[in-house]
């Protein structure tokens, strides 16, 4: 009976993984073994299901299946949960609330003394929140004067009035995220957790060498994009 | 026709999550554990597995030294070899002990894998910039760890705290039957016990106030207590930790090393998955163990190299 908990959870982990979905809760690498690990659970699934159909097997399997006592097997049963979650509500990725609990904490470059590579040409140059972030606080913006730059995050409200663009870094999973919160200025409001894409120009005033300085963006424009695929950088 | 009115639900069903993201965050937190560790979960029930099926007991007699004393650091060292999370580190261990290893060497091997091998070294020192310190100090302590409450268990722990989960009954099957029925077993049962976990300590990550980390951040001994209980209740995956740990800047080095070296050996995660595989009575007294161990080791260890 149980086999067929493996062929439910291994076709969540397939579906989740095919569809792009698991960059919700997960980084991407992990996708292709998250793919591998679907597959051999539902392999073994099937495999068991078949072995226990034979008359020789089953009655062993009864006795062996439920188990009574400690630790027991009933409480596999519970893997039915993450499977139940995933399908029936799938919960979206980590917005605003999450991002609201943790201060924000941008950690100086790995390697400090290396200059920061030029952004590419010509602009707006797309770049990530967190690079931006890292740009303007340990490099004091010299990599980001005088150009026009290109963000995708979500609005999340600042304190005293405004919103910051705010992202998501993970290292593993959702569990690990940390937010970066960049300021917005002359930008006009949007609804908490929108998603939006900015295209601004750096302005210095956030705070300099400091991890916990928040670092300015003057807005040029601003349009609501759709959620990207992979919403943590 | 149970799974026909779960679909038709289904709408309403997310509709309750809706407009609570508390709730939300709670679930997505929840899920990316449970997800997060089924690679590794998968990677462990397969060697336990293996070992279980292919290895002849014979051969641990023979890899691991006969006295016990010996035994304990050479498993802990071992734990480097296991390119893992503490998932993956739970079956194996229980793969073990039932292959008849001595509960203290495998013990030792389940605190020390998680934490000392390449993965997790590395995902340090790319955490840790400039402080390749921080390594060495994780490594020395987590090995330490294991090694110390290893040694306290073959001294201390009674036979009859150790309660492994009845397994199911080998012998006599065709190998790749063998093999399949212990895979089944161990993923299903460290599964069941990994959701409970995922459960706690997604709730826990959502409910307890981060306000509470710049209370205590300042102070030398509650930082070091609070680092501690931290890392028991947020159940990081240990290739994971060294990032959150490197961005809880206001805290101090040794209070952040304890962090590192508690999360991959005791956290709610864990400490499920733990009674799951060899019981109650023995969770109730090997986590307490090893958390106070961590702690102190961490301390002497923050204080020579930090």
């Amino acid at each position: 009976m149980q086999s067929v908990l493996l062929v439910l959870l291994g076709g969540a982990l397939l579906r989740l993984s095919l569809s792009g979905a698991y960059q919700n809760y997960v980084k991407p690498g992990l996708g292709v073994y998250l793919t591998l690990s679907g597959a051999i659970l539902a392999v073994l699934g099937v495999w068991g299901a078949v072995r226990s159909g034979q008359p020789a097997e089953a009655s062993e399997h009864e006795d062996d299946g439920h188990g009574h006592g400690p630790g027991g097997t009933r409480a596999a049963w519970l893997l039915l949960l993450p499977v139940l979650t995933v399908f029936l509500i799938a919960p979206p990725p980590l917005g605003a609330f999450a991002a609201d609990r943790t201060r924000s904490s941008i950690p100086p470059p790995a390697d400090s003394a290396a200059a920061l590579p030029v952004l590419p040409k010509p602009d707006p140059v797309d770049i990530g929140v967190v690079d931006f972030a890292l740009r303007a606080v340990w490099d004091d913006g010299k990599t980001l004067a005088g150009r026009t730059v290109r963000m995708v995050g979500f609005v999340t409200p600042a304190p005293g009035g405004g919103w910051y663009l705010t992202k998501m870094q993970i290292s593993c999973c959702a569990a690990d995220a940390q937010p970066f919160r960049i300021r917005t200025i002359g930008a006009p409001a949007f609804a908490t957790d929108t998603w939006v894409e900015v295209v601004g120009s750096w302005v210095p005033g956030g705070g300099t060498q400091r991890d916990d300085a928040i670092p300015n963006v003057k807005v040029a424009t601003v349009v609501q994009v759709r959620r990207p695929t992979n919403p943590y950088e | 026709m149970g799974l026909l009115v779960l679909l038709l639900s289904q709408r309403w069903i997310a509709g309750l999550f809706d407009g609570h993201p508390a709730l939300q965050a709670f679930a997505t937190i929840f899920v990316a554990i449970c997800v997060q560790a089924m690679p590794f979960l998968v990677l462990g029930v397969l060697i336990s597995g293996a070992i279980a099926a292919f290895v002849p007991p014979a051969f641990w007699t023979r890899a691991l030294p006969a006295n016990t004393a010996l035994a304990v650091p050479v498993a802990a060292s071992a734990g480097a070899l296991l390119p893992g999370c503490e998932c993956a580190s739970v079956p194996i261990a229980g793969g073990l002990v039932a292959r008849g290893v001595a509960p203290s060497a495998a013990l030792a091997f389940l605190l020390s894998a998680p934490a000392i091998n390449p993965v997790v070294l590395v995902a340090t020192s790319v955490a840790f910039p400039g402080r390749p310190m921080m390594v060495l100090a994780r490594f020395v302590a987590s090995l330490a760890t294991a090694i110390v409450v290893g040694w306290l268990w073959a001294r201390f722990g009674r036979a009859g705290w150790m309660k492994p989960s009845p397994r199911p009954d080998l012998s006599g099957m065709h190998r790749f039957d063998a093999f399949r029925t212990s895979v089944q077993h161990d993923f299903l049962s460290a599964g069941g016990y990994l959701v409970v976990g995922g459960l706690t300590a997604a709730a826990l990550n959502v409910l307890v106030p981060r306000e509470w980390l710049q209370a205590v951040a300042g102070h030398a001994v509650f930082s070091v207590l609070f680092m501690a209980g931290l890392a028991v209740i947020l159940a990081i995956c240990s290739e994971a930790d060294a990032f959150v740990a490197a961005s809880l800047t206001q805290f101090s080095l040794t209070s952040r090393l304890t962090f590192l070296v508690v999360g991959p050996t005791v956290d709610v995660k864990l400490i499920a998955m733990q009674t799951g595989a060899f019981g109650r009575s023995f969770a109730m007294r090997f986590a307490p163990m090893t958390f106070v161990t961590a702690i102190l080791v961490s301390v002497a260890v923050g204080a020579w190299l930090l």
